[in-house]
C-alpha cells in the first residue's frame, strides 16, 4: 500500500465454481474466473494460459488460486491482485465440451423411479391395511359402508399428487415462486458435497506429488 | 338429500387432507434419503428435476389408481419382468440409502479399523441381501 496508485494496477479476480473444458484443452484465465482491470490489460490477462488438459489428468482438475496469482505475475510483474469468491476452480473435462445428461440412463432412471414410487405406495397401503381404513371412515362418516367408497379413493389420489406437487412447490402455477424446491436444494447439496470431497482429495494429490518430489 | 351431500363433502376433504400427508411424507422420505441427487449425478442430468419429480409423481399417481379401481392388463407374465426388475433396484437403492444416512458403514469400519476392507465388507451387504431375498422368496415362504 505503502507504492503510489499511478504505477501499480490492481486486477481484480473473482473465480468460478466449477468449469466443464475439452480434453487437450489449454485452459486460459478467462475460462475460469471474471477479471476487472484496465482494458487493454485484460484482454491480455484473459489470454494467459494456466493448464494444459493432458490424459493423465482424468476428468477432474483442480485449479488453484496460487497457480492463478503465480502466472498473473510472471506474465504482469508488478500488479495488485485481488482476489474474490473461492479460492479455487474445479475443471470438468468432457469430450463435448459440457456436461450433457445420458439420455439411456435418464430414461433407465425414470422407469425406476415410476415403478419404485408407485410399488412403495402400495406397500405403504398393504401395511397400514389402508382398504379397511377407507371402509372404516367412509362408514364413520356416511353412516354406511360400501365395497368401493370413490367419495373416499377418488379425494384421496388426487391429495396424494397434491400433497407431492405442493411439496415440489409446483402448484397451480409452474412454481409458486422462484425459490427452489427442497429437491433442487438437496440436489445442490449434495453436489456441493461430492465438489467438496473432490477438492480436497485434489489438494492431498497436490501436496502428495510435491512432497514426493521433493523428496526424490 | 343436503345432509346427504354434506356427508359426502366432508368424506371428500378427510380424504383429500389424507392424501396430502401421505404424497409429502412420502416425498420428503425420498428427498431425505439423497436417492435422487444420486441418481441425478449418474444421469448427469443436472438443474433437470423435473424429470424425476414427474417420475415419482406420474408412478405413484398411476399405482394407486390402479391399486384402488383395479385397472388390470392381460400381459404375459414375462412383461412382469421389467417392474420386477425397477422395483427390486428401488428396494435396493432404499434399503442401501438408508444406512447410508444412519451412519452404519462409515462408524462401523472406523470404530473397527476396517477401512482397507471397505469393498468387501459393501459386497458382504450386498450378497447377504440378495440371499437373504432369495432364500426368504423361495424357500422359506410357503
Amino acid at each position: 500500500m505503502g507504492r503510489s496508485e499511478e504505477d501499480s494496477t490492481v486486477v481484480y479476480v473473482r473465480m468460478r465454481r466449477r468449469a466443464v473444458v475439452r480434453p487437450g484443452a489449454v485452459v486460459y484465465l478467462g475460462d475460469v474466473a471474471r477479471l476487472v482491470t484496465e482494458t487493454a490489460l485484460q484482454k491480455r490477462l484473459e489470454k494467459l494460459p494456466l493448464h494444459e488438459v493432458t490424459a493423465a489428468d482424468g476428468n477432474l482438475v483442480l485449479i488453484d488460486m496460487l497457480q492463478v496469482v503465480k502466472a498473473i505475475r510472471e506474465a504482469e510483474p508488478g500488479m495488485v491482485i485481488e482476489t474474490f469468491g473461492e479460492p479455487h476452480v474445479l475443471l470438468e473435462i468432457s469430450p463435448a465440451g459440457e456436461v450433457k445428461p445420458r439420455k439411456v440412463v435418464l430414461v433407465l432412471a425414470w422407469l425406476l423411479l415410476f415403478f419404485g414410487s408407485g410399488m412403495a405406495m402400495m406397500n405403504f397401503h398393504a401395511d397400514v391395511n389402508m382398504p379397511a381404513v377407507q371402509l372404516r371412515i367412509t362408514e364413520l362418516i356416511t353412516g354406511k359402508g360400501s365395497k368401493h367408497p370413490w367419495l373416499f379413493q377418488i379425494p384421496y389420489s388426487i391429495g396424494v399428487g397434491m400433497g407431492m406437487l405442493l411439496f415440489f412447490n409446483r402448484l397451480l402455477r409452474k412454481r409458486l415462486n422462484d425459490e427452489p424446491n427442497p429437491l433442487e436444494v438437496e440436489m445442490f447439496m449434495y453436489q456441493e458435497n461430492v465438489n467438496h470431497y473432490v477438492i480436497t482429495e485434489e489438494y492431498r494429490k497436490k501436496h502428495e506429488d510435491r512432497t514426493g518430489r521433493d523428496g526424490g | 338429500m343436503a345432509a346427504e351431500a354434506l356427508r359426502g363433502l366432508l368424506l371428500g376433504v378427510v380424504s383429500l387432507a389424507g392424501g396430502f400427508a401421505v404424497g409429502s411424507a412420502f416425498v420428503a422420505l425420498l428427498i431425505v434419503l439423497d436417492l435422487i441427487p444420486r441418481l441425478v449425478q449418474l444421469t448427469r442430468a443436472y438443474r433437470r428435476s423435473p424429470v424425476f419429480e414427474s417420475a415419482i409423481l406420474i408412478g405413484s399417481q398411476y399405482w394407486i389408481c390402479a391399486d384402488l379401481f383395479d385397472w388390470t392388463f392381460r400381459l404375459s407374465a414375462r412383461f412382469l419382468l421389467i417392474p420386477a426388475a425397477f422395483q427390486g433396484l428401488f428396494v435396493g437403492m432404499f434399503a442401501a440409502a438408508l444406512t447410508e444416512v444412519l451412519n452404519v458403514i462409515p462408524i462401523v469400519s472406523k470404530r473397527l479399523k476396517l477401512k482397507p476392507y471397505l469393498l468387501p465388507l459393501l459386497m458382504a451387504l450386498v450378497f447377504g441381501k440378495v440371499t437373504g431375498s432369495l432364500v426368504d422368496w423361495l424357500w422359506l415362504q410357503p
